[in-house]
């Protein structure tokens, strides 16, 4: 059996860790699975889903870490206007961020909930935020 | 206080239309990927960008085409969040019963200024046929948003809106607040000379049509344009304006901070100019 289920949010800054972990359990004890696989996938390229410790400090360094890597101010090839939108393209940061972050997650489901360790969260990485921000589920087992 | 004079609020959530008409606003703005953006997250990007006022512009193609964003839409968001969102009408000059929709727009849904578009609606700005338009504009001491230099809308002209096109009406009606968006790109040094001569010729940063948002605004407003003329001479006339959903307001209104302006320069250009050019702030 394979149920499928939505998270939708409003991010309210440009760089963000927002968590989801609760959200995912409450889809999944919807689900009514027991035995299987939890997959969360972000519908965006400006956007990672992350597993890590839910810490104030974490999240600052992680978020430093990215911004190192991805410095706001490189002349980035992106930052154009997109005929195909009609708009700027001026998230260049916000792509290379997502590519390095990632895109989705997979838990085991084990006994009707996610198989994870006492540290590991689910994040939404908010990389060009703030924006509405659809996560897809799809859990699928017994 | 700061303000973002130029704002198009097509895809917000509150005036969110039929599948037909919001195809059709994505068609007329040559707009694409336009999602509906609920208020709380327009709060949220003015928030990001330390912004505290909108100015809402309705645009009415209505001679050849259903209005865009109608005034009554515009004054239904003003309605909605009366401290944050400010109302401009539009009008189609050459639609039928538009000088009453206009006086209807400033009395009744109490807008505060009025947006035209020479390039798309065609016409040049000093055509006598407008005269009735800013005779009315003046009776109620209400500004007029001109749309000016290269539009990306489809079916729009720039010839009809080069700045120096706006000379002959500047002249004409001194006490009439004009204001050229987009600061007339890419005939920027134009829209500087006739700020320079004519004090009712405003202009806002609504330009981001290469680059990004630091790299364009520091091409403009430092080389085409001396930062020193904005600083120096042109800083009671120019208005922050993101063009958003187009362009970037978060990333201009940043890069704004970043051209090395007097911190008095900058308090003008982010809000006092625009509540002189508005003719004050409720």
């Amino acid at each position: 059996m394979t149920k499928h289920a939505s998270i939708t949010l409003l991010t309210k800054r440009y760089n963000e860790f927002v968590l989801i972990t609760e959200r995912v359990e409450e889809a999944l004890r919807e689900s009514g699975i027991q035995e299987g696989l939890v997959a969360v996938i972000s519908q965006h390229t400006t956007t990672g889903i992350a597993v890590n410790e839910s810490l104030e400090c974490l999240e600052s360094d992680l978020g430093l870490f990215l911004e190192r890597l991805v410095p706001e101010d490189l002349p980035y090839s992106h930052a154009r206007i997109l005929p195909s939108y009609g708009s700027t393209a001026g998230n260049p940061t916000g792509h290379l961020k997502s590519h390095i972050t990632g895109n989705s997650a997979l838990f085991p489901v084990v006994g009707g909930k996610m198989l994870r360790g006492s540290a590991q969260d689910i994040y939404l990485c908010e990389f060009d935020g703030p924006a509405q921000r659809t996560i897809n589920l799809v859990i699928t087992g017994d | 206080m700061f303000i973002d004079v130029h704002v198009h609020p097509a895809f917000y959530e509150p005036i969110r239309a039929d599948a037909a008409r919001q195809d059709a606003r994505h068609e007329l703005l040559g707009l694409y990927h336009n999602g509906t953006a609920p208020l709380e997250h327009v709060f949220n990007q003015m928030s990001c960008a330390g912004l505290d006022r909108l100015c809402l512009l309705a645009q009415d193609y209505s001679a050849d085409s259903a209005a865009v964003v109608s005034n009554e839409e515009v004054a239904r968001l003003v309605g909605l969040a009366p401290n944050r969102f400010i109302g401009i009408a539009s009008i189609d000059p050459f639609a039928p019963g538009c000088l009453e929709k206009l006086e209807r727009a400033f009395t009744e849904h109490r807008l505060r200024g009025l947006k035209l578009h020479p390039g798309r609606q065609g016409f040049y700005p000093p055509d006598p046929r407008l005269d009735p338009v800013y005779a009315l504009c003046e009776r109620h001491d209400r500004p007029v948003i001109f749309h000016s230099g290269l539009s990306l809308e489809p079916d729009s002209l720039a010839k009809y809106s080069r700045p120096a096109e706006f000379e002959e009406l500047a002249y004409r009606h001194p006490k009439l607040r004009i204001c050229l968006a987009h600061f007339g790109w890419p005939w920027v040094q134009e829209a500087a000379m006739l700020m320079l001569k004519y004090r009712n010729v405003y202009a806002d940063t609504a330009l981001l049509y290469f680059d990004s948002a630091k790299e364009f605004y520091a091409r403009v407003f430092t080389r085409d344009l001396e930062i020193t003329w904005i600083d120096r001479s042109l800083r009671h006339q120019v208005m922050f304006g993101s063009d958003n959903p187009r362009f970037e307001q978060i990333r201009m209104a940043r890069a704004l901070g970043e051209l090395g302006l007097r911190e008095s320069s900058l308090e003008l250009i982010k809000g006092v100019n625009a509540a002189e050019f508005l003719g004050g702030i409720d």
